[in-house]
């Protein structure tokens, strides 16, 4: 007993430096692979509140960028209404199904935003107040932008897509191929689209847009198109270089989307289960 | 002594909040990403109790982490920093130990003895950083390359913010 007295005075320091680094790694990899909601993020309201006030402030410089964009995506919108423009510049916003509306599209501006790290979050000023919930898809008027991973009242915080665990099903629209979307860090403009086989035709410039097999997205939104391809030896895929449509640095307003089915679907799974459960 | 409590608290606020609202949004390209705040566990009095250190380091990353979403990351790379602390401190000891009014700043312990104690400590902090973020080896030296340029950039500021301070000491 006196042993183990002697051991811990002896050696304090030692396993308090264990006892921290274990607490501060279970973080990290809990993190990584769960996404648990915790209140230990940007979404909480110190840092909410901090980061709203400095856009509040940096907002006022870029009024007449934001304008620009706004009546741009307006002047998109109506030629989308009147039928004359090209679907694939822009995201569906009046995508119907056959049983009506199926995605619902709400506002929300971002007031904290990296691209320069290798895990890029954005923060939002929506939360659970305004009915966002974790795994909602979020988009630019010029394409995706990331996905819904915490949620608190007020505030939610976004996986970037330029985050090195983001993985989204994508396609080319030429051609309907599905493959993955990630990123591996570097330059905020280029992204990965791999798992197209190589029997697949891909031509630089061709269009990347949203499978649509997530839930997530609707379907064609658009990701960005093809800069660069080459195969990868030994393997039956093509390593396709994507040009981002969105410009990340450049983030203040986006959607967050939320798919009415996918409500509708979890609620009978739920409802099924509970009434097997009697 | 009070005041020494009273200017750590502050460089604990003034640096965290730096950080957070200006130096994450700096734009400075893929492989500088300077982390001036570990300047608040340099700085602590070189005779601490390393304990406190270490507890007050692993306060100070678990914050930056709460503002990074980048749960326990800079927790871990400061908790190790803290516990190397004591080592690098003996390592560049002056002959004969240091005085007990010396503070780990230039205008006690000279520039040179600023950039390689905190050098040193800064790459250590950056080593377990961005390998923690990478949480891969495959891209190792791109993970380095940052290591180094990061932590060049974190040294550069801390020097300057250092003689600012002491600056606005002498006025």
């Amino acid at each position: 007993m006196y042993g183990i007295i002697a051991f811990f005075r002896k050696n304090y320091f030692v396993l308090l430096f264990a006892a921290l680094e274990f607490l501060s790694l279970s973080f990290v990899f809990k993190d990584n692979y769960y996404h648990e909601a915790g209140y230990f993020n940007t979404s909480n309201s110190i840092a909410g509140s901090i980061y709203t006030t400095e856009s509040n402030i940096s907002s006022y410089f870029s009024l007449k960028t934001q304008n620009n964009q706004l009546v741009e995506e307006n002047a998109q919108l109506h030629n989308l209404i009147a039928g004359t423009g090209d679907t694939t510049k822009h995201p569906k916003v009046l995508q119907k199904n056959p049983y009506g509306q199926q995605f619902n599209f709400m506002t929300a501006e971002v007031i904290d935003n990296t691209t320069n790290l290798l895990n890029n979050h954005i923060t939002l000023n929506v939360g659970k107040t305004q009915g966002v919930v974790s795994g909602m898809g979020v988009m630019a008027p010029s394409g995706i932008v990331g996905i819904v991973v915490n949620v608190s009242d007020h505030y939610s915080v976004v996986m970037s897509l330029l985050h090195k665990n983001f993985q989204l099903s994508a396609m080319l629209k030429k051609g309907g191929a599905f493959g993955t979307i990630s990123w591996k860090g570097g330059d905020y403009q280029m992204a990965l689209l791999s798992q197209i086989p190589m029997s697949e035709k891909v031509k630089v410039g061709d269009t990347v847009v949203t499978s649509g097999y997530s839930n997530i997205f609707p379907k064609d939104v658009m990701v960005g198109v093809v800069e660069e391809f080459k195969p990868i030896p030994d393997q039956y895929f093509f390593s396709i270089k994507v040009r981002l449509a969105t410009n990340f640095k450049k983030l203040r307003y986006v959607y967050v989307v939320s798919d009415l089915g996918k409500q509708e679907k979890t609620d009978l799974e739920d409802k099924t289960t509970k009434e097997e459960g009697h | 002594m009070v005041t020494e409590f009273v200017k750590n608290i502050f460089r604990f606020f003034l640096f965290i909040l730096i950080q957070v609202a200006i130096i994450k949004h700096l734009e400075l390209g893929r492989f500088i990403n300077p982390f001036l705040y570990v300047i608040f566990i340099l700085m602590l009095p070189i005779r601490m109790d390393r304990t406190l250190v270490m507890v007050l380091a692993f306060f100070s990353g678990m914050v930056v982490d709460m503002f990074y979403n980048t749960m326990g990351m800079n927790a871990a790379a400061c908790v190790f920093m803290a516990y190397c602390r004591p080592w690098v401190l003996n390592f560049y000891s002056p002959k004969g130990d240091y005085e007990t009014s010396s503070k780990p700043n230039i205008q006690s312990m000279g520039a040179i003895w600023v950039a390689s104690y905190a050098g040193t400590l800064i790459v250590l902090h950056h080593l377990v950083l961005f390998f923690l973020e990478a949480l891969t080896l495959s891209s190792f030296f791109t993970t380095l390359l940052k290591v180094i340029l990061s932590g060049a950039a974190t040294l550069g500021l801390v020097l300057l913010s250092q003689l600012f301070m002491q600056q606005r000491r002498q006025r």
